[in-house]
């Protein structure tokens, strides 16, 4: 609860303003309110998704064009013009928002500024609809708010709302899968994340905030012309959401707050606005890529007890209900190049077993793991899962058939906390839509608690439950080795691939993982475990392939392999 | 007419086309795209006029110092907005930190020197008109030996090598000894002396303007989306095919639909092709 | 001088201790001025500015009017409408103005004009926008420059009667005013039966205007009007004119006869047959005389400020709205916005430096249309222009 103070804090000194001052602050404070609107929105793309929409000026414009000239021209309510404006937003805000999914960072930035241009010189051409260079009036509203404290408590009002459904969609799994296509895309994929539909649709909600906000600065600027909205404005809510912090609302709005009343302050210095807020861009991303948010954070500051050790508590492992037959590879052959990394693999991982998968570097172990879980398709060959064959080129649809994994390097959202990591893990779990979550109706409390609950269980059972609020990204190697092994546990799956999970563990966490992988056998998950801690692997594995330049050299019981000559000769060192 | 059209969408594609190489020659060092490639442009023509008609230097001179100048300006870039962020996982942050002094730099020129497009002064003094004027030949000019020059300098000589050894596989290039922060900078301040030449050829055409920065930035950057990130050639192809129909367009249907065409036609050929027209794609990495 | 709040509050204090009279007299006047000090469009602003300082200087060192001095409140608008909207609010309700000057730009004055309305501040217009003025919706404003129906009018008539063109082309720059003017031109030259036989407006960064030049010429064109605020722009249609060997006369815009044009051509003559819409206030005569009037503003304020790197207008036009100020606290002993716009109102040939206005309850475009003169643009001397031919 402690989260919605300095919230409650802001949003009542924002109550008590009309007491203490007069219109000029009303008008200021109207404005941090309009834009914060804006950047509250795109504070989900930015911030959260990681999407660099720099020209978001753009829907802005649209908003207040659409508002004005639903009033001017077509004498429509003026608060329905701002409904309209939202809708008019919501679209443009997807239209803006899909080359997302093609571009890379700069291209995507670019794209943006190019959607800005656009919109401007289209208002500027469309001289009938729009005024052209003479504009045209922004919608004038009715008592009581006409008047600018009226008009600054519906704006005060508005932007409390949508900082409310922003936290929501942040604090929902929408929000989770966000921030993990931003700092880890491929786990993002691994555990079912569909970019695409979770970028268009939180593009969206973005776009239709844009659109409102662009209404009420119609309004509050009382009539718009082209000028208006200028190419510095889209950079000041940008830098205001990284000068905030990325992944956070309250440093975000903060940044919003700040740098709209800076300029009032410092009126000698407006000549050089532009030129500190780039200067101020350029210092927090150098030194202080957190933002106001990492300065904020004081729960991470705390240090954490240096003598922790991971304890496994494996019982309270579920297995998955709907089995659906074992893995099974046949005949797959994957070439790179000149290069066959698999040649001809045929292989089978059963469930309720621990199947290893050992040899050389370079024996093509990965790019197996890589057919099962989707990123390759193979060239000849096939994977299947029971009967069915395994979808091609598909990671984000094995999550859904129960095949969970980890990676060689742990993939971690290292500015979300530990239980996020693994929240994130049963992404595709959450029952409530975009809309229950935005409006955090039952169903998506719901799937908080239940999610929440089992992220903390998938904790307990590898031992990682006492750090589950500390940043992720604050944790030692072999922990995030854990976690990945938790965020896979969440689903409750079928089959988890574990990517060479004893590096960089200690003999004693070796030990420990090692019991905790065969538990999971014994609860019916099939596992599949490449590795080059020979003990381990004959341990605790039921069955073992070795490969050698992507064919089977060996495979059988433990103790077979021990037996086989060529192995043992080649890699064990009898 | 129809001369009149040619020379200019040469001469303004050109240099697009030495801003996309700018922008090439910084990313296959450092994998950084720069928004300081356009503000370079802007700088050369700047530092132009403010050497030989501000302070009364002589054309050489002047030459040389304006592209000192944008060489330095490259170098402040890789030590300021691209070296401190290489390291970080994230890979936006360079985005940001190159977007941050790109505007620093715009907003002091326009401060500092002027909002108002100042004279370029003539270069060559010759009494040519219409499209034979030096105004025209000098920016396609100035690309054709940039592009001979980069060309000889990657084919025959040994640090030439190395920025190609550097740009196909940095790691790699470390490992084989290669100095690859000096080659950074080298490259860095190569790219500089690669804008301001943009600039500086163009600057009997575009004026010493501060806003000229902006604009470069995003229509020297079609180039490259044209023409594949890295591929010279295809940004030189691109830059004048742009020049071109950006001229044309402007004739046509005139100032505000121009650009809207060509910012269209930017969004159209880059969710078509993301990899450039001349571009392969990119192998994906698990 | 500026206000602190602090001092604004304990002068507020101070002031309810002591009668209502006593209170007028001590109370300065506050006149806010919202001009575009610094950015790309700060040229007029730094003009008027000169002029407003002056004028207050002047008024102040005679010992203020019914002995209270005039305050300026000052907020630098950078062009920017945003900005503008938060200025005005900020000038009438932190300082309590009594009347405003400015802001200086179209796009900020459409936004800022229904906020000084709401509030009924006083306030004198500097923009040439028609919808500015309308005193039904706007009774406190009231424009001191001409409206665009003026200079569109100006330019016109000149193009006709004096360079008797039979066919026009009409070019402007891609920008909110250029749009507008296009329109607006185009329009009246099609009303007065003169063929418009080009029209368009051309990206103020197009880096080559040659061809437009061709097309004029090849359509025919007698004389180019052209309506655009970008140095840039128009120096490169007098290069393209000079370069296709044309000679037709430019007409339009007073950016035209700006400095910063004179540093763009390419040769001086380049400049020849452009002219610019100016004011007789700040013409010489055949003789190269000023108008005594100016003459004499112009000897009493060199040495004080330059004159040579902005318009004269701008400047006495800032001096005029100052005095007009001030003149309507003097003869009503009153600042309260109703004596001030109800004085205003009763103008009738106010003689003021930059011209003669004359307001009524229905009229607010005081500016006389006889004040508008063209002026040669590359006459430009200590701010003041040469009349264009044809006014002998």
């Amino acid at each position: 609860m402690t989260r919605v103070v300095p919230y409650l804090a802001l949003f009542g000194a924002a109550l008590l303003l009309p007491l203490f001052s007069n219109d000029y602050w009303a008008v200021i404070g109207a404005r941090a309110a309009v834009y914060w609107i804006l950047v509250g929105g795109l504070n989900l793309v930015v911030g959260f998704g990681g999407q660099l929409a720099i020209g978001y000026v753009a829907l802005l414009t649209l908003g207040a064009y659409t508002a004005s000239v639903m009033v001017a021209r077509y004498d429509l309510n003026p608060f329905l013009s701002y409904g309209a404006a939202g809708v008019v937003g919501a679209i443009a805000g997807v239209i803006v928002g899909l080359p997302a999914l093609r571009l890379r960072t700069f291209y995507f930035a670019m794209t943006t500024l190019g959607f800005a241009t656009i919109v401007t010189q289209v208002a500027l051409a469309w001289q009938s609809v729009t005024g052209g260079g003479i504009g045209l009036s922004g919608p004038a509203l009715p008592a009581p708010f006409d008047s600018q404290w009226g008009f600054y408590l519906l704006a005060v009002a508005l932007a409390a709302l949508v900082t409310r459904l922003s936290a929501n969609v942040a604090h929902s799994r929408f929000g989770r899968s966000l921030v993990a296509i931003r700092d880890a895309e491929v786990a993002a994929e691994a555990v079912g994340i569909a970019k695409p539909r979770l970028l268009a649709t939180v593009f969206l909600f973005s776009g239709a905030c844009a659109g409102v906000a662009g209404g009420l600065f119609a309004t509050l600027q009382s009539y718009i012309t082209p000028e208006a909205f200028s190419f510095d404005l889209s950079v000041t809510f940008f830098i205001a959401i990284l000068v905030g912090g990325r992944g956070s609302i309250l440093g975000p709005l903060i940044g919003n707050i700040i740098l709209t009343l800076l300029p009032e302050f410092a009126a000698p210095l407006v000549a050089w606005s532009t030129f500190l807020y780039a200067a101020l861009l350029l210092a927090i991303v150098l030194a202080m890529p957190g933002g106001i948010a990492a300065l904020l954070d004081f729960r991470n500051r705390r240090p954490l007890p240096a003598n922790r050790s991971i304890v496994p508590q494996p019982l309270r492992i579920a297995g998955h209900g709907t089995a659906r037959g074992a893995i099974e590879l046949k005949n797959v052959v994957l070439a790179f190049g000149g290069v066959r990394a698999i040649d001809g693999l045929d292989m089978t991982i059963r469930p309720g077993e621990v199947h290893g998968l050992i040899g050389p570097n370079g024996s093509g172990k990965t790019t197996t793991l890589n057919v099962i879980s989707g990123y390759y398709a193979p060239q000849q060959g096939e994977a299947f899962l029971g009967t069915t064959p395994l979808p091609h080129g598909a990671p984000q649809a094995r999550a859904a058939l129960g095949i969970a994994r980890t990676f060689q390097t742990p993939r971690l959202i290292g500015e979300a906390s530990v239980l996020d990591n693994v929240m994130i893990g049963a992404t595709i779990e959450g029952r409530a839509s975009f809309l229950e979550s935005v409006l955090c109706l039952p169903r998506h409390r719901a799937d908080e608690k239940r999610l929440k609950a089992r992220a903390m269980d998938a904790l307990a059972t590898v031992g990682l439950d006492a750090l589950a609020d500390v940043r992720a990204d604050r944790l030692q190697h072999s922990e995030l080795r854990f976690m990945e092994i938790a965020r896979g546990l969440i689903l409750n799956p079928a089959f988890i691939l574990l990517d060479e999970p004893a590096a960089g563990l200690s003999g004693e966490e070796i030990k420990r993982l090692g019991e905790l992988i065969k538990a999971m056998a014994q609860q019916g998950i099939g596992v599949l475990l490449v590795e080059h801690h020979a003990d381990l692997i004959f341990d605790i594995c039921d069955r073992v392939t070795v490969l050698n330049l992507g064919r089977e050299l060996a495979a059988g019981t433990p103790a077979d392999i021990r037996a086989h000559k060529e192995v043992v000769s080649a890699y064990l060192g009898a | 007419m129809l001369a009149a059209i040619l020379a200019a969408g040469l001469a303004v594609g050109a240099t697009y086309a030495l801003i996309g190489i700018t922008y090439n020659l910084m990313f296959s060092a450092s994998r950084v795209m720069s928004f300081t490639a356009g503000q370079l442009g802007m700088a050369g023509g700047v530092l132009g006029a403010l050497f030989i008609a501000r302070l009364g230097l002589p054309v050489i001179p002047g030459f040389i110092l304006a592209l000192a100048g944008c060489a330095l300006i490259g170098v402040v870039t890789e030590y300021v907005a691209v070296r401190p962020v290489l390291k970080a996982l994230d890979q936006h942050l360079y985005v940001l930190s190159t977007l941050g002094l790109a505007l620093m730099i715009q907003q002091f020129t326009a401060i500092e020197w002027s909002t108002e497009p100042q004279p370029f002064p003539r270069l060559l003094g010759l009494s040519t008109t219409g499209p034979w004027d030096e105004k025209f030949w000098l920016p396609i000019l100035a690309c054709a030996v940039a592009v001979g020059g980069l060309e000889y300098l990657y084919r025959h000589t040994l640090i030439g090598r190395a920025f190609l050894a550097i740009a196909e596989d940095n790691f790699a290039a470390r490992a084989l000894g290669l100095p690859e922060r000096n080659l950074r900078i080298a490259s860095f301040a190569l790219a500089g002396v690669v804008g301001g030449l943009a600039g500086f050829a163009s600057g009997e055409l575009l004026l010493a303007f501060f806003a000229n920065g902006a604009m470069l930035n995003f229509l020297g950057f079609v180039p490259v989306a044209l023409g594949g990130l890295g591929n010279n050639r295809g940004a030189v192809i691109g830059g004048l095919a742009l020049g071109l129909f950006q001229q044309a367009a402007n004739f046509i249907v005139g100032g505000v639909f121009a650009s809207v065409a060509v910012f269209t036609v930017f969004i159209l050929v880059l969710l078509l092709r993301p990899q450039g027209l001349f571009g392969a794609p990119v192998a994906r990495r698990v | 001088m500026k206000l602190t709040r602090r001092e604004l509050a304990l002068g507020t204090i101070a002031a309810a201790t002591i009668p209502a009279q006593a209170r007028a007299e001590a109370e300065p006047i506050r006149i806010g001025w919202l001009a575009a000090l610094t950015g790309p469009l700060a040229s007029p602003s730094i003009g008027f500015d000169r002029g407003v300082r002056f004028a207050t200087d002047e008024i102040n060192a005679k010992g203020g009017i019914n002995g209270r001095k005039i305050e300026l409140v000052v907020r630098d608008t950078q062009g920017d409408p945003t900005k503008a909207v938060n200025a005005t609010q900020e000038v009438i309700s932190r300082f309590k103005v009594h009347a405003i000057w400015g802001p200086t730009n179209s796009g900020e004055l459409l936004a800022t004009t229904p906020i000084m309305a709401r509030a009924k501040v006083p306030s004198l217009v500097a923009g040439v926008v028609n919808s500015l003025i309308d005193p039904t919706k706007y009774p406190n404003a009231f424009r001191v420059t001409p409206s665009n129906i003026q200079w569109d009018a100006a330019v016109r008539n000149y193009t006709i009667e004096k360079v008797k063109a039979k066919k026009v082309a009409v070019v402007a720059d891609a920008t909110g005013y250029g749009t507008a003017a296009l329109a607006d031109s185009v329009a009246g030259f099609k009303a007065a039966n003169i063929e418009v036989v080009y029209s368009a407006t051309i990206d103020p960064a197009q880096p080559d205007v040659s061809p437009d030049i061709l097309r004029m010429k090849n359509a025919g064109a007698d004389a180019i009007v052209a309506w655009t605020v970008s140095s840039g722009l128009a120096a490169r249609l007098m290069n393209a004119r000079a370069e296709a060997g044309w000679d037709v006369p430019i007409v339009g815009h007073p950016a035209m006869g700006t400095g910063e044009i004179g540093k763009l051509v390419t040769k001086p003559a380049n400049w020849d047959k452009v002219y610019i819409i100016g004011y007789k206030s700040c013409s010489f005569d055949d003789a190269g005389k000023l108008p005594a009037r100016t003459q004499a503003f112009v000897d009493a304020a060199k040495g004080k400020f330059p004159l040579n790197d902005t318009s004269l207008w701008w400047v006495v036009s800032g001096v005029d709205s100052i005095r007009l100020i001030a003149e309507a606290v003097e003869k009503t002993g009153s600042s309260d916005a109703d004596k001030i716009i109800g004085y205003w109102n009763t103008l009738t040939n106010w003689p003021g430096l930059y011209g003669t206005y004359s307001f009524s309850t229905t009229e607010h475009n005081g500016f006389h249309t006889d004040e508008i003169v063209m002026q040669r643009a590359n006459s430009q001397h200590d701010g003041a222009f040469a009349l264009a031919p044809g006014y002998a």
